[in-house]
């Protein structure tokens, strides 16, 4: 190795290190990622076509409360007044001015969600609060708890005693939830859910709240999210019921009683929707969430370092959408250095050069065995389909393209297949892998024609062990942490790949090839 | 262990021949003449060294209609891709009959199916990376009898590679069955060391397993004489200077009338050579740098190149003669 490729790779990684070790040991930015169970990033985009007058956007805004700590909060909106609107029930952001064409507004926030765990009241409790009882305990609209059908059925369900609140929430919370089916496109009204048997989540949750009054228990339905790690947060309606003075939280759909899942984040009462508008002539909206790796202590360090240049490097600032392409951006440079390093210091063939990052970024969605079957099942389809178009003499790039169509509809008939629960995911999760693994379907059969099933067989498991040695990276959470906390690492990895780069050293291969030879030409059996 | 014998018998690995070699004496815009055959072929005519002759040229899929006419009056031929890598693409025609050619092995091909391959060369199937390529017909070569005998199963040649315009080692390819007809080594090809002072073979391999015999038909391969072998380095030295090319193979085919030719030449021949001599490229690479003194930027002529084939040849006498004084174990001792 040339001592400028040594000095520069030397350069280059003390570079990075200087920089990660000042972040550590000066500025304390933990090094592993403590990921406190309900930490996440909420983003909201609304989308507003005006009609080119005055009007306003409404959202809910979440606020802080019961096992939930809303903090960070930022709105961005081009040429649009925000201001919020605090009501008991709910907190709306409104967004008012000249609505014309397109406008874009961006709301976003942290949000620390805790478990709610409440224990049912046992024996005698005291009376919900005068406030409380005219609130929630009216009939209503929406409610309609005085009505005939709802007294006969109460009657029907023969409650225990008025004053064995719990058996009586307990009795109503279990006849909708069994008796009553959850249809997605079935209505929303409670009177109707209860004459059918069946409702629409909103639904079923209306009527729960309707026999919850009428059974003398104050109770409200909540609109809020469901977050997921990897995927759009889902919308959701549920309930509480007010005994002992707390509101126990429950769902007759997503089946959780007297408690609230660390992943459900409230936005305020079902009264108001999560987005409405005025003065437009379309509205549409999109929430978007990610898990933070930090505790809301250590997310605002990150926020607000106290040094000023590190406040402006943080990748913490960045919208949602550009931090989650960054997050997985961030992990090819390590996949880079693991390609020089079997291909330059092992000496392992591959199909192209970075083919191996690619698949294993296509394989970072699934498990492995799922994703390794991905692979053999889209090479199989793939050759299969090459052998068939052979015969008929096809030019390169249509042949190329009939294959490409040929996946699309295979991705099509899956996607049929996969429909019913989660498909949406798997799904979205799957077209890119199939693209990706596309490719090397060609330069696989193209290898059988020319030298072999043999070798293409060979050069395909030696890509895919190279992939396989970069998955646990992509799967990582602490390696994701790390990059992304740390970007300056890609700088010390250009310095260890200068280092490989100029390595005239033997390769492990060269070794295997010439082993032989060199024993038997010195004449030893070398051990 | 094992690191140290290597480098004591002085093997040149692939990342040194890269860094140390192929980057630093080969400049990037000389590849393509030698990357593109029907270039080569140009370069070679033009300075007076021999070379197949050309048949017919298609570059685009509408030239193809003017293959057959072309080819009307030749029996035996070659097609092959322009730009095509380690023996891929290419399919040799011994004889024609009505609409069809007869080709290796006495499969037949009809003109339809010689124009598919032809236009698979063309959209570039085997070209180094996939681009347009271009479908190219020279004559078959007639080789030498001598050589024919120890290659049943295809066209054997002659690797010679050449740095800095001084010869360093020299191998014959010979085809084999299990290679398919290809003189590639990794395909299953014999190697066979040629010392380069008297021209006889004195080892021979297939992958890295010495061989004395061709396993196809049984032929001794040690101890055989190439015939013309000083024209062969001539010529190679000679492809070597019009290139511009500091480190490069040249193959080589004797043409039984015509006498040496080059085939085609080689930015980065393979290290397998070593493997065939028994020998390692390093310490003749070096004793060349010795004599050469440091490396000059933009064609560097040093000695005439009847002085550099001498060098190379005492260089690789040296070498010889060092092989044979090398203390046997592993222990200590030094090159």
């Amino acid at each position: 190795m040339s001592r400028s490729v040594a000095g520069t790779g030397a350069v280059l990684i003390a570079l990075g290190l200087a920089v990660f070790l000042a972040k550590t040991l000066v500025y304390e930015i933990p090094l592993a990622p403590t990921k406190s169970l309900g930490s996440w990033q909420v983003e909201l985009r609304i989308n507003v076509r005006g009609e080119g007058r005055r009007g306003s956007v409404r959202a809910l805004l979440p606020a802080t409360g019961t096992g939930q700590a809303v903090f960070d909060e930022r709105s961005s909106s081009d040429r649009l007044d925000f201001s919020i609107r605090s009501t008991e029930e709910a907190r709306i952001g409104v967004w008012t001015g000249w609505l014309e064409d397109l406008h874009e507004i961006v709301y976003g926030f942290r949000v620390q969600i805790h478990n709610v765990a409440i224990s049912l009241p046992a024996g005698e409790i005291p009376e919900p609060p005068e406030s409380v009882r005219r609130k929630y305990g009216q009939p209503t609209p929406d409610f309609p708890s005085t009505t005939p059908e709802v007294a006969d059925l109460l009657e029907g369900l023969r409650l225990p005693n008025p004053l064995d609140v719990a058996g009586r929430i307990r009795t109503v919370y279990s006849f909708v939830s069994h008796e009553i089916a959850t249809v997605p496109s079935a209505g929303k009204d409670a009177l109707l859910t209860l004459a059918q048997r069946e409702g629409s989540p909103e639904g079923k949750e209306r009527l729960l709240v309707t026999l919850l009054r009428a059974s003398g228990v104050p109770a409200r339905n909540l609109r809020g999210l469901e977050l997921r790690d990897g995927i759009d947060p889902y919308a959701r309606i549920w309930s509480e019921a007010y005994a002992g003075g707390n509101w126990l939280p429950m769902s007759t759909v997503d089946d959780f009683f007297a408690e609230r899942p660390p992943n459900r984040v409230v936005l305020g009462e079902a009264a108001s929707p999560l987005v409405e508008a005025t003065g437009v002539r379309a509205v549409g909206h999109r929430y978007r969430s990610m898990h933070e790796y930090l505790r809301p202590e250590e997310i605002a360090d990150m926020l607000a370092p106290s040094n000023p240049t590190l406040a402006w490097l943080s990748l913490y600032r960045l919208p949602l959408p550009s931090q989650s392409s960054l997050r997985v951006l961030l992990l090819l440079p390590i996949g880079a250095l693991f390609i020089a390093l079997f291909r330059n210091v092992i000496g392992i063939p591959t199909y192209g050069t970075f083919m191996p990052v690619l698949i294993a970024l296509a394989l970072s969605g699934f498990s492995l065995g799922f994703g390794l079957a991905l692979v053999a099942f889209v090479l199989f389809l793939g050759v299969l389909a090459r052998l068939g178009l052979e015969r008929l003499r096809l030019l390169m790039v249509p042949r190329l393209s009939i294959l490409l169509c040929l996946v699309v509809l295979t991705v099509m008939g899956l996607a049929l297949v996969g429909r019913g629960n989660e498909s949406r995911e798997w799904f979205a999760g799957l077209v890119l892998p199939i693209v990706i693994l596309t490719m090397l379907v060609e330069r696989f059969s193209i290898t059988i024609a020319e030298e072999g099933f043999r070798e293409a067989l060979v050069r395909a498991a030696c890509s895919v062990l190279v992939a396989v040695a970069i998955y646990p990276f992509f799967r990582s959470e602490r390696a994701e942490y790390l990059m992304f906390t740390f970007p300056e690492i890609v700088v010390s990895l250009m310095g260890f790949l200068v280092l490989i780069g100029g390595y005239t050293g033997y390769r492990v291969s060269d070794l295997l090839r010439f082993r032989g030879f060199a024993q038997q030409l010195l004449g030893v059996g070398g051990r | 262990m094992m690191l140290d014998g290597l480098r004591r018998l002085g093997i040149l690995g692939i990342n040194r021949r890269n860094i140390s070699y192929t980057i630093r004496c080969n400049a990037r815009r000389h590849y393509p003449l030698v990357d593109d055959k029907l270039a080569t072929k140009r370069l070679c005519e033009r300075a007076g060294i021999p070379v197949p002759r050309l048949l017919a040229v298609a570059r685009h899929h509408f030239e193809m209609r003017g293959l057959l006419p072309a080819l009307e009056s030749c029996d035996s031929f070659v097609l092959k891709p322009a730009r095509g890598a380690m023996g891929n693409g290419i399919l040799v025609v011994y004889g024609s009959g009505q609409k069809r050619f007869v080709c290796a092995g006495g499969r037949e091909v009809s003109h339809d199916e010689f124009l598919y391959h032809a236009s698979g060369i063309i959209s570039g199937l085997y070209s180094l990376a996939g681009h347009m390529d271009a479908a190219m017909v020279e004559e078959r070569l007639q080789v030498d009898v001598s050589m024919a005998d120890l290659a049943p199963a295809g066209v054997p040649d002659i690797r010679v590679i050449v740095y800095r315009g001084v010869p360093v080692m020299a191998m014959m390819r010979l085809p084999t069955r299990r290679s398919g007809g290809r003189a590639n080594l990794h395909q299953g090809a014999i190697g066979v060391g040629i010392d380069l002072v008297t021209g006889i073979s004195n080892h021979a391999v297939v992958h890295s397993t010495p061989i004395r015999e061709n396993p196809d038909s049984g032929e001794e391969l040690v101890a055989r004489k190439i015939p013309r072998f000083g024209r062969v380095l001539e010529i190679a030295v000679a492809a070597a200077d019009e290139t511009g090319l500091g480190y490069l193979g040249a193959d080589v085919v004797i043409d039984a009338h015509q006498g040496p030719m080059i085939l085609e030449l080689n930015a980065r021949p393979g290290l397998a050579i070593q493997l065939a001599n028994g020998a390692g490229l390093r310490p003749r690479l070096e004793s060349v740098d010795a004599r050469l003194g440091p490396l000059r930027k933009n064609g560097e002529r040093y000695l005439l190149s009847e002085d550099r084939l001498a060098l190379g040849l005492e260089i690789a006498d040296r070498a010889k003669r060092d092989a044979r004084r090398r203390p046997s174990p592993w222990g200590s001792g030094s090159r």
